[in-house]
Formats: C-alpha cells, sequence, structure tokens
C-alpha cells in the first residue's frame, strides 16, 4: 500500500516521503529517503535508514540531527509526530561522537572523540574520565580565540598532535591502574607517550613565544576569556560545535575539591599547568617575591620531571641514609671491640675549614676583603687570623641558625660571595664570605643554607644541595652570563635553563637574568627538597593564595547605573569592582544570597541577599548565561561533600546552572 | 629563707650523691668498667645545680618542693634503668656498658639568671610519646636462634632497623631541661620543668593540672620582653624551650600564664577579620553578629581547602623609620607571602607593591607603651623581629595602627599568614581540651550540641519577583541550608561520652562533620585528663565564659606537694633512695576539705599503669614497674625497648656469625 497516492498526489495512508542526509551535516552528502508515516517510531525510522544504506557498518553511534530545530532526535520510541517532525526537516545521520581538538591547561594538543549529544556537562564528564581527571565538574570546554590569520604565515611549526580518538575506554567505575598509568593508556606506545603527557609537566615555554603571547593589560582583557565558554547544558552540537573544532578544556570553577597527589596525577599537573600559565600570561598578578617562589618551583618541577622521578619522593627517609653508612661503621666496630667512642664517631659531624675572604661592612670602615682561616661546624662559623692560631679563641664565632643567607654570585666575573645575615641579641651582624671558585662556594653555601634551618652538614639533604647550587651556577653561565638581557632561543634550553621561561613577561623587562638567577635560586633553597607532586601542590596552593586568585571578570552594567563596572566571580562571592580604577567596591558573599533569577528576556540578572539587599544587573561582555551559569556552579560545588566521593548529582547541576531552554 | 636554702643545698648533695652512687654501682658491676664518663656527668650535674641554687632564691617552697618530686622521679628513672642495665649487662656486659654513654653525655646546662633557671638532667626515659618510628617495634621479633637460612637478609634487614631505631632513640636521649618560673595573673608564681620537646600545648595542659583553671581556649603562655617593651602569645605549636633559649642569660623577660581573648578570636569571630569592610563603618555593626552556622562555613572556607585564606587587609600604618623616632605613614598590604606597601606614587595593584617583610625569620609581638616610649602616634602598635633578637636594634621593625580593632586585625592576620592551617589545628586541640574540662565539670547537665538550627528565615526556590521565569529562581540556602543540616544531624548522632572515659577526645562545641579528623591527640588519655583533678573547675557551662581574672581559685597550696600531675610513687618505690626522703603520695586530704565537691575516685591502679593506647608491644625484657604515668608522658619506657632490642640484634648476628 506505502507509495499508492491518490490522485490529487497525497499517499493514500497518509505517508509520506522523508529524506535523511546520511553522515554529518554536510549538504552533499548521500541521502536516502524514506517513507514514512506520523506514526513512525524513531527507533523504526533508524532501522529502515541503515537497511537503506546497505552498507555493513557499526551504526550504533549514529543517531538522527533535526538541523533546522537543532536538535537531536534521541528518544527512540518517539514517533515523528511527537516530535513534530514533517517531509521538510532536513535531518542528518551521523554518528553522536565525534573527534575534536582539545587545547588541555598545559597547551597540548589532544585529539579525542566528544559527545556531540550529550549535555556538555556529560560530554566533559566522559572527556574527563577518559583523561583520568576526577571532579569533571570543576572543568568546562571554551571556544578557542579566532586567529588573527595575517600575522606571520612562514613560520607556525607543526606541533604533535595527540591521538585519543581510537581509545575504547569500557563503560563501568574507575579504569583500573596497570603499569601505573590507567589500564586504556597502556594499549600501545603512542597512548602511553599520552598519559606522560598528560601527567607529568611540560618543560618551560619559550621566552621568545612568552613574549609573542597575547597578554591581558586591562582588566577589560581579562573579561575577554569569559565570554567564550560554552554552555552546560546544551550538547556540543547544538552551539554549532563541528567535527575536528578546536576547543579549550580548562578548569573553570576555582574550588579544587580534595586534590589528592596519589590518585590525581593527571588532574593535579594539569591544574598546575594551568596555574603556571596564569601567572606567566600574567592573567593573575603577583608581586616580585611571589614570581620567584613560582619560579623556583618551576624549575623544581622541571628539574624533577626531566629527571623523571615521577611521583616518587626521593629516597626513602631522608635521615635515614646517612644513618646506614653509620650502622655499618657501628656494627664492625661493636663486633670487634667495646671501644666507648664509637657513638662519639657516628655522632660526629663533617666540617668545612678553608681559607676564606671575609669582610664584614660596618660604618667608616674602608677595609676590603681579608683573607681568614675559616672553620664551620655544626652550625657554627668560627673565624681565625690563621691556620696556626686555630686551636686558639676565634676572632669571632657565629651560630648560623636562623640567619639570612643571600648568594651574591657573577659567574662570568668569578665572583662567589655568601652574604650572610647573623642574628644575635644585639640585632642582626652582617658578613659576607668570598669564595674561590664554583666548587668551594657550593659547599660553603650548602652548609650555610643548612645551617640557617637549624641543620648540619650531617644532613642527609647536603650533598644534594651541594650538586643544586652547582647545577644553577652551571645554568648562570649557560643561561644569561654572556648576552645579557638577550633572552636566548629554545636552543639553550637543552644544556641549562633559561630564567626568562620561568617568569612573566614584565619581570624580563625588569631584570637581566643574572639578576633573576640568584633570586630564584635563593627562593629555590627552600623547596629543594620537595617531591614532584608536592612541589606542584605547593605551587597550587600558592597561586590559591594570590589575593585575586579565581576571579573571574564579566563586564556588566548594574541597574540604575550609568556607566558599565566589572563584576568579578570568585567561589565565595561576587566582586563589584571599578572599572576605570581596579578598585573593589562592593563584595557580596554566595553565603548571604538567598536567591538569584535570571530574567531572559532582558537580559538581566537579579540577586537577592540577606537583609533585603537586592542587586540587578545585565551582562555586557559574556552573555548572561555564563553568569548565572558561574553563580550556580559555585552553589553547586559549595554542596559538594567528602563522603559522597565522586558521585556526581548532574541534575542538581543543571538545574542550578540551566538556562531557561532547558526545561 | 637562708636556712632553707641550706636545707635544699642539702636535699641537692644527697641527691647528686644518689645519682653518683647509681652510676658507680653500673660501672662496677659492667665488667669492662674503663667508662670515662660518668665523671663528666657529674660535671654536669653540678654545673646545672650550681645554676639552679643561683635562682633558688627566687623560688618559693611549694615550687620547690614540686622541683624536688620532679627530680626525684628521675632518680628514680635512672634507679630502674640501672637495675635493668645490669640484668643486661650480666647477659652482655661490654655492649651495656658502650650505649650507656650518651645517656650521661648528653645533658646541656643552661641557665637563666632569676625569672628562669636551667637546670640539665640527664634524661633516662621519654616522656614523650615514642618517636613516629615506634610502631617498628610491633614486628615480631626475629625468633631467637638458630634461623633458617632463608631468612637470613630479612632478619639482616630487620635487625639493621633495629640499630637505626636505636640510634634515633639515643639521640633523643639527650634531653634538655629547663626549669620555667611561670607568672600568674594573681602575682603568684609557679616553676615547673619544662622538656625540650614539650610544646606551649604541654606547657599549658601541665599548667591546668596545676592550677586548676576553666581550662578555656584563652589561656596562654605570654612572653613579656621587659626591656624592648614587646609582648606575644605563644603559639600552642611552639617549642616552648627553643624560644626561651633565645633569651640572653640576665634577661628580665618572662614567661605569664593568663588569658587572651586575641589568641583565637578569629575561631570565634572569623567575620570580624574575614568580612570585615574597610572604612565603612556602617556595616560594622551587622558584621559582629553572625550565626554560628554561617561562622563554622566560613571558617571552612578559609582554613580547610587546599590552601589557607589570609584575611585581607590593606590600609594606613605608621611605620618607625629606622632607628629615628619618627613615624612614616604608609599604605600597607598583607599577603599570604608577606607585608607589602605602596611606594610613593604607585598603585596598589599587585605589580607595583614593594615587599616590605616576609614572615620566615620574624616573630609577631604587641608593642607595649609605644607612644611614650617611642614617640608612637598611637599605642596600638605591633613589632616584627626575628626572635633571636633582644635588644634595641634597627632591625625590629615598629608599626602602629590608628585603633585597637585595625591592630588586632593585623595581628591576627599575619598570624594566620605566618602559621597558617596550624593554627587552627592548635585551636582544635584547645578545644577538646577546653571540651573536656567543661564535660568533667557539668556532667550529665550540657547537652551534647543544640538542636539544628530551624529553618525559618529560609526562602524556597518557589519565591519569585514578579515578570520572572519562575525555573530560573533558585534558594541557594536551601541547598546550603541542607547540607549544613546534614552535617549537623551526623553531628548530633554521637554519643554522648560517659564519664569513665576520660580521654573522649572531641568538644561537644564542635560540630563539624565534614571537616577532616582532628589531628591525632597525641598524647595518651591519662595525661590530658587525670580525673582527679580537673573537676575542680567551676563556673563552666556550655560555653566558656572567662571568670573575672580574680575569680580564679587560688591554687590551694596543698601540703606538702603542689605537683598534681605527679603520680603515687610505686609501692616499691619508697626503699629505692635510701638517704633520701621522698615526698608523700599526692593526698587528697587539702581536696576534700575544700568546699568543692568531692573528686571522682583517683583513677583505678590497672588504669594508670596501662601502656599507652598506642598497644607498642614490648619486648621481653626483664620485667619491669611502669610507674611514672603522670605528664608528660606516655611514651612509656621506649628506652628500654631499645636497648633490649639492640641487644637481641647482637645476639642473633653473633649467632649467626658463629
Amino acid at each position: 500500500m506505502a507509495g499508492m497516492k491518490t490522485a490529487t498526489g497525497d499517499y493514500i495512508d497518509s505517508s509520506w516521503e522523508l529524506r535523511v542526509f546520511v553522515g554529518e551535516d554536510d549538504p552533499e552528502a548521500e541521502s536516502v529517503t524514506l517513507r514514512v508515516t506520523g506514526e513512525s517510531h524513531i527507533g523504526g525510522v533508524l532501522l529502515k535508514i541503515v537497511e537503506e544504506i546497505k552498507r555493513k557498518q557499526d551504526w550504533s553511534d549514529h543517531a538522527i540531527w533535526w538541523e533546522q530545530k537543532r536538535q537531536w532526535l534521541l528518544q527512540t520510541h518517539w514517533t515523528l509526530d511527537k516530535y513534530g517532525l514533517l517531509a521538510d526537516a532536513r535531518l542528518f545521520f551521523g554518528p553522536q561522537h565525534r573527534p575534536i581538538i582539545l587545547r588541555l591547561p598545559n597547551r597540548r594538543a589532544l585529539r579525542l572523540r566528544a559527545s556531540f549529544s550529550q549535555p556538555l556537562f556529560q560530554a566533559v564528564a566522559s572527556i574527563c574520565r577518559l583523561l583520568s581527571i576526577r571532579h569533571p565538574e570543576e572543568l568546562s570546554l571554551l571556544r578557542a580565540p579566532e586567529k588573527k590569520e595575517k600575522k606571520k604565515k612562514e613560520k607556525e611549526p607543526e606541533e604533535e598532535l595527540f591521538d585519543l580518538t581510537k581509545v575504547v575506554l569500557a563503560g563501568g567505575v574507575a579504569p583500573a591502574l596497570f603499569r601505573g598509568m590507567p589500564a586504556h593508556f597502556s594499549d600501545s606506545a603512542q597512548t602511553e607517550a599520552c598519559y606522560h603527557m598528560l601527567s607529568r609537566p611540560q618543560p618551560p615555554p619559550d621566552p621568545l613565544l612568552l613574549q609573542r603571547l597575547p597578554r591581558p593589560s586591562s582588566l577589560l582583557d581579562k573579561t575577554q576569556l569569559h565570554s567564550r565558554w560554552l554552555d552546560s547544558s546544551r550538547c556540543l552540537m547544538q552551539q554549532g560545535i563541528k567535527a575536528g573544532d578546536m576547543l579549550w578544556l580548562r578548569f573553570k570553577y576555582y574550588s579544587f575539591f580534595d586534590l589528592d597527589p596519589k590518585t590525581d596525577p593527571v588532574r593535579l599537573t594539569q591544574l598546575y599547568e594551568q596555574a603556571r600559565w596564569d601567572l606567566l600570561l600574567e592573567e593573575t598578578d603577583c608581586t616580585e617575591e611571589e614570581m620567584m617562589v613560582f619560579a623556583a618551583l618551576q624549575y623544581h618541577i622541571n628539574k624533577l620531571s626531566q629527571s623523571g622521578e615521577a611521583g616518587e619522593p626521593t629516597g626513602t627517609d631522608p635521615g635515614l641514609d646517612d644513618l646506614d653508612a653509620a650502622l655499618n661503621n657501628l656494627e664492625v666496630k661493636l663486633e670487634g671491640s667495646a671501644s666507648t667512642d664509637v657513638l662519639d664517631n657516628l655522632t660526629t659531624i663533617p666540617e668545612l675549614k678553608d681559607h676564606l675572604r671575609i669582610f664584614r661592612p660596618r660604618k667608616l670602615t674602608l677595609k676590603g676583603y681579608r683573607q681568614h682561616w675559616v672553620v664551620f661546624k655544626e652550625t657554627n662559623l668560627s673565624y681565625y687570623k690563621s691556620q696556626d692560631e686555630a686551636p686558639g679563641d676565634p676572632i669571632q664565632q657565629l651560630n648560623l641558625k636562623g640567619c639570612e643567607v643571600v648568594p651574591d654570585v657573577n659567574v662570568s666575573g668569578q665572583k662567589f660571595c655568601i652574604k650572610l645575615l647573623v642574628p644575635s641579641p644585639e640585632g642582626m651582624s652582617e658578613i659576607h664570605l668570598r669564595c674561590q671558585d664554583e666548587n668551594q662556594y657550593a659547599h660553603w653555601m650548602a652548609g650555610c643554607r643548612l645551617a640557617s634551618k637549624g641543620r648540619t652538614m650531617a644532613d642527609s639533604s647536603y650533598a644534594s644541595e651541594v650538586q643544586a647550587i652547582l647545577a644553577f651556577l652551571s645554568l648562570q653561565r649557560t643561561g644569561g652570563g654572556g648576552s645579557g638581557n638577550h633572552p636566548q632561543g629554545p636552543d639553550a634550553s637543552a644544556e641549562g635553563l633559561n630564567p626568562y621561561g620561568l617568569v612573566a613577561p614584565r619581570f624580563q623587562r625588569k631584570f637581566k637574568a643574572k639578576q633573576l638567577t640568584p633570586r630564584i635560586l635563593e627562593a629555590h633553597q627552600n623547596v629543594a627538597q620537595l617531591s614532584l607532586s608536592e612541589a606542584q601542590l605547593r605551587f597550587i596552593q600558592a597561586w590559591q593564595s594570590l589575593p585575586d586568585f579565581g576571579i573571574s571578570y564579566v563586564v556588566v552594567r548594574f541597574k540604575g547605573s550609568r556607566k558599565d563596572e566589572i563584576l568579578g566571580i570568585a567561589n565565595n562571592r561576587l566582586i563589584r569592582i571599578d572599572l576605570a580604577v581596579g578598585d573593589v567596591v562592593k563584595t557580596w558573599r554566595f553565603s548571604n544570597m538567598r536567591q538569584w533569577n535570571v530574567n531572559w528576556d532582558i537580559r538581566q540578572v537579579a540577586i537577592e541577599f540577606d537583609e533585603h539587599i537586592n542587586v540587578a544587573f545585565s551582562c555586557v561582555s559574556a552573555s548572561c548565561r555564563i553568569v548565572h551559569e558561574y553563580i550556580g556552579g559555585y552553589i553547586f560545588l559549595s554542596t559538594r561533600e567528602r563522603a559522597r566521593g565522586e558521585e556526581l548529582d548532574e541534575d542538581l547541576f543543571l538545574q542550578l546552572t540551566g538556562g531557561h531552554e532547558a526545561f | 629563707m637562708g636556712e632553707s636554702n641550706e636545707d635544699i643545698d642539702q636535699m641537692f648533695s644527697n641527691l647528686l650523691g644518689e645519682m653518683d652512687l647509681l652510676t658507680q654501682s653500673l660501672g662496677v658491676d659492667t665488667l669492662p668498667p674503663p667508662d670515662p664518663k660518668p665523671p663528666r656527668a657529674e660535671f654536669n650535674y653540678s654545673v646545672g645545680f650550681k645554676d639552679l641554687n643561683e635562682s633558688l632564691n627566687a623560688l618559693e617552697d611549694q615550687d620547690l618542693d614540686a622541683l624536688m618530686a620532679d627530680l626525684v622521679a628521675d632518680i628514680s628513672e635512672a634507679e630502674q634503668r640501672t637495675i635493668q642495665a645490669q640484668k643486661e649487662s650480666s647477659q652482655n656486659q661490654h655492649h651495656a656498658a658502650s650505649l650507656e654513654v650518651p645517656d650521661f653525655s648528653g645533658a646541656v646546662a643552661l641557665g637563666y639568671g632569676a625569672n628562669v633557671t636551667a637546670v640539665s638532667v640527664s634524661q633516662y626515659e621519654d616522656d614523650l610519646p615514642p618517636p613516629p618510628a615506634d610502631p617498628m617495634l610491633d614486628l615480631p621479633l626475629p625468633p631467637p636462634p638458630p634461623e633458617p637460612l632463608s631468612q637470613e637478609e630479612e632478619a639482616a634487614q630487620a635487625k639493621a632497623d633495629k640499630i637505626k631505631l636505636a640510634l634515633e632513640k639515643l639521640k633523643e636521649a639527650k634531653v634538655k631541661k629547663l626549669v620555667v618560673k611561670v607568672h600568674m595573673n594573681d602575682n603568684s608564681t609557679k616553676s615547673l620543668m619544662v622538656d625540650e620537646r614539650q610544646l606551649a600545648r604541654d606547657v599549658l595542659d601541665n599548667l591546668f593540672e596545676k592550677t586548676h583553671c576553666d581550662c578555656n581556649v584563652d589561656w596562654c603562655l605570654y612572653e613579656i620582653y621587659t626591656e624592648l617593651q614587646i609582648e606575644r602569645i605563644f603559639e600552642d605549636h611552639e617549642n616552648v624551650v627553643e624560644v626561651l633559649s633565645d633569651w640572653t642569660r640576665d634577661t628580665e623577660n618572662k614567661v605569664l600564664f593568663l588569658e587572651k581573648e586575641e589568641k583565637y578570636a578569629v575561631f570565634k569571630n572569623p567575620q570580624n577579620f574575614y568580612l570585615d569592610n574597610k572604612g565603612k563603618k556602617e556595616g560594622k555593626e551587622t558584621n559582629e553578629k553572625m550565626n554560628a552556622k554561617n561562622k563554622e562555613s566560613l571558617l571552612e572556607e578559609s582554613f580547610c581547602g587546599t590552601s589557607i585564606i589570609v584575611p585581607e587587609l590593606e590600609g594606613a600604618l605608621y611605620l618607625k623609620e629606622d632607628g629615628k623616632k619618627s613615624w612614616k605613614r604608609r599604605y600597607f598590604l598583607l599577603r599570604a607571602s608577606g607585608i607589602y606597601y605602596v611606594p610613593k606614587g604607585k598603585t596598589k595593584t599587585s605589580r607595583d607593591l614593594a615587599c616590605f617583610i616576609q614572615f620566615e625569620n620574624v616573630n609577631i609581638y604587641y608593642g607595649i607603651q609605644c607612644k611614650m616610649k617611642y614617640k608612637a602616634p598611637t599605642d596600638y602598635c605591633f613589632v616584627l623581629k626575628h626572635p633571636q633578637i633582644q635588644k634595641e636594634s634597627q632591625y625590629i621593625k615598629y608599626l602602629c595602627c590608628d585603633d585597637a580593632r585595625t591592630l588586632n586585625q593585623w595581628v591576627m592576620g599575619i598570624r594566620i599568614a605566618k602559621y597558617g592551617k596550624t593554627l587552627y589545628d592548635n585551636y582544635q586541640r584547645a578545644m577538646e581540651r577546653a571540651g573536656l574540662a567543661s564535660r568533667w565539670s557539668n556532667l550529665g547537665t550540657v547537652n551534647a550540641a543544640p538542636p539544628a538550627p530551624s529553618s525559618t528565615g529560609l526562602k524556597t526556590g518557589t519565591t519569585q519577583a514578579n515578570g520572572q521565569i519562575p525555573q530560573a529562581a533558585h534558594s541557594v540556602s536551601a541547598v546550603l541550608e541542607e547540607a549544613q543540616r546534614h552535617a549537623e544531624t551526623t553531628q548530633d548522632k554521637r554519643p554522648v561520652l560517659g564519664n569513665h572515659h576520660p580521654g573522649a577526645p572531641r568538644a561537644p562545641q564542635l560540630p563539624k562533620s565534614s571537616l577532616p579528623p582532628p589531628p591525632p591527640v597525641r598524647r595518651s588519655s591519662d595525661v590530658c585528663g587525670s580525673p582527679a583533678t580537673v573537676p575542680r573547675a567551676k563556673g563552666l557551662s556550655g560555653g566558656f565564659p572567662a571568670p573575672p581574672d580574680d575569680s580564679l581559685p587560688p591554687p590551694p597550696p596543698p601540703p606538702p606537694l603542689d605537683d598534681e600531675d605527679l603520680p603515687p610513687p610505686p609501692p616499691d618505690f619508697n626503699d629505692a633512695p635510701p638517704d633520701f626522703v621522698p615526698p608523700p603520695p599526692p593526698s587528697f586530704a587539702g581536696a576534700a576539705g575544700s568546699p568543692l565537691p568531692p573528686p571522682p575516685p583517683p583513677p583505678p591502679a590497672p588504669e594508670a599503669a596501662k601502656p599507652p593506647p598506642a598497644g607498642v608491644k614490648r619486648a621481653p625484657v626483664p620485667p619491669k614497674r611502669k610507674e611514672n604515668p603522670g605528664p608528660p608522658s606516655g611514651g612509656g619506657s621506649g628506652e628500654q625497648d631499645f636497648m633490649s632490642d639492640l641487644m637481641k640484634a647482637l645476639q642473633k648476628k653473633r649467632g649467626n656469625m658463629s
């Protein structure tokens, strides 16, 4: 009966022809034409399409996309009538999962298959599961910024693109670990390399690149980024994303739940990378002193990740190692004789004795450095006129515990000085030690540093401290010693490390590399003993401690105000900021918030706080959906509880963040 | 006084003689006797006691009694150790002898003039819990030889571990002790012995037991630099001996025991520090009251995240210029990394700030009467200096605030930036301690926790402003409230602990289920709740009303011994030092005579003798006494363990060799 027409051309069984294109939304694609009625179920239509195509293939991921309505027809038991589908509908029969290129927080690109049909929230969750990042609710996707094509096309080196499109993740809970990585990464050398890229920090960027990359010069610039967030409650297809498009994966909500170095290697690393780029590109401002700490941590992290000591703390238990040697010694002696000084020997502490030149800055003195015989034992530094007088009383003895140690080094000038600021009941006394060469300097410097922390050279970290100092000196030689303020190209990074790659460009302008190196070294001494994950965690913590941390800026116009202002959204508060000056005008905390409403028609967000404080504003730089989602997202994140683990209340999230079209 | 001093001298020389005797007896029994160390030990003692003698004039009789009691306890330990060493040495003589040495050589003498007297006491028993490596002792001891060859490696490893452990313990055996004179707020003083490893918290606990105060969280140790006119609160985690070691010999600095509500003000009213709108006075009143739930969440947000949040603090302060008496007004900002100021002509954005000081090497003090001394604009000054600096110096930084409120905010802010989460941990421990005390004082009268606040004043999600789409309206507070309620119900379900369990560590005032569990209570329960003394605290309800200073129960001098924490000597104790009269066991007569409710019976003997809850399995050492559970204790006889372990290991080694 199907296909029989009446005289007017209508089909007698009220069936009609439905044209479905096969493939993604390419109008040139092949198409099949089916006869359907309004009562046909979507499932039946799918079956017919597959029959029509007559190709053997796994069609299970395919579904129908209705282009005009921007909607997937996913309810297979719904009829065409129920969808309101008519013959003029442009339908595409295509895969629900399509490849996209993801720009990770560490700025590397990764191709993988993402769901184009699920709400973004779910799509991100499955991406994160694939990348083994816990707590996907903290992340989201952004559109990549539009490229300015006009600028130099000659040199854009083809970057390495990791591919995870072939990896299929078995359903189930947590991917099992295999050879220290989630099992799905261990299939091939390629995916293994991809896991290393994900879980290990990247080397510092080329300083030249760093200078080229766009940096926000004002608060207004910082609002740009936040206009690009995708909508969590709609799918990628609905938001105009096409297969092969580039998207950025970023931590969106600055509220990191239960960060655990053991279970979160990828999450920790990517968060570290995001923090690092955030600071290097001056998205979050910090002071000079803070930047030096960040640089030292980056240097340390890079060193550890290069040497392949991933995750594990170095050594078993510092302090036990040197005991080992001592114990062997003890055993031998105990078996031999009952010598009573065995333990005295054990407790002896290595000391340094040498000729050094010493300078004590005083008022009204013109004396320079003078040669002395210097003995460094335990945490005490004593100096004598000459070696012969050493058994007697020293000219002066200083206990370095709690002192400040400042390096004053110029490798090219062969100047190796240690400035000590030693506390005493009367105040601080300053003394400068001048060493002859790198080696001597490294040993004395390491001793001084340990002593300032109350430890002696018997401490197991002494040797590594010496090595670290030597390494840093060599860095200075290759880094910035020669050409002064000219940053070097990437070719130099093989040997030493360019300190310019560790600091934001404004410090590149402010300091010469050889000024920067000792300051980074100085900060490094406090972090030198950290393991890779500890150092990453420390970096993230220091980042979180910055006053400007975790504020997402949007340009808004408050009701009743005539000028644009900035609204800062943080994980616990909203901040009204003067656009021109940057001053905080007013802060409202989420904990005092009673409700918020979005009027989608006039694009206005209205918030009511305790004590009948009402605030309303319209959004200028980003859609009010983004502001709404930020607020709802933070409220959602604050409801998370440790007991619930990783289980996600997706409905609540969508309820809190969804726009009116979600209902 | 002179006479009593002579008596004391006499007593001490007796004591010395006794110790000497013990050492010598050890020397005689251990066969290869050329042990050069005992004389050195004696030398150390004499130095220590000389210093002590100098300062004895300042001490009161009861202090001396307490001191003597402490010393006697040490002697008895020494004696017991000797006995054990003898037993061991009969098995394995020369090893024992050689290992005995550092015990004597480690004593260090320090003297601190009138206020603080240092005594060096060679320490045999660990007063504090054993080092974290202790669980090693749980390992089954290597079985006696002969041993299968296949296990040889394993055994060697075990032995190496043990020796390592032994060495660590040897290091620990060198324990320095100070006698510290603490000024009470009723102008009396108390002397107590402070172990090198004791933290301010331990000393406070000790003082709680001695003074029968209400143990609330405001009690603190307080150091006053008389000369510099600065003072500060000891942080609970600070090592007391370390801090005092920075004082000069002839210092007039003092340690006080008093209540300071500034100590943990931030945890009681976090909104005053975190939500204070600078310059906007109108918000002040509303800020000051905040319900407990919001305080809770504010604290959690600030102290329980991945990193703590330092209060945002900025404003103009006066800075004393180096070496001058002039003050310059500058705009300062507090950040987690230090104090910064805005250089002339710059803005207060991060990139323009100049670092004024970082906190790593400085402590924060209140400046007292700076107006008079340094011509400061106001008397609300705070001071930053390296703890070792004791005299006027250009390296001491003086800053001056406009009012007391600002001063408190800065001092607290700096403490938060400097100490971080430790401060919160300290507070929680102090709360536990206070909660414990208050539970004892009103058993059965106080509810464990107030019921969950009713959800009145909540707007549900259906409330909407006109003209708006209903679905978009969400009640934030409803969500938050629900989470909160959930937290509190779990809290309510916690059983009220009975009075038979003095060690119950949670304070009922701390409804905080979503927080990480409190740090493990470091000491065994019998230390913190000596049940005989705590219930005497009076005037306590569920909260922590600070009693007026004069209502502090003047410690009734329970003759002849003020030292409640000294345990009743074990039965066989009395005959140990023959020529020395030990103090009688602490009698409860004094307490019973007071109008206070009769104290509960002293803890049953088996309880007192119980090993610390860690359940350290002891090596089968010769039978030993486990007396001295009084504070600070808990570690028990770790030294014995290591000695016997070491011995075992060595024996086995020899067995394998032959």
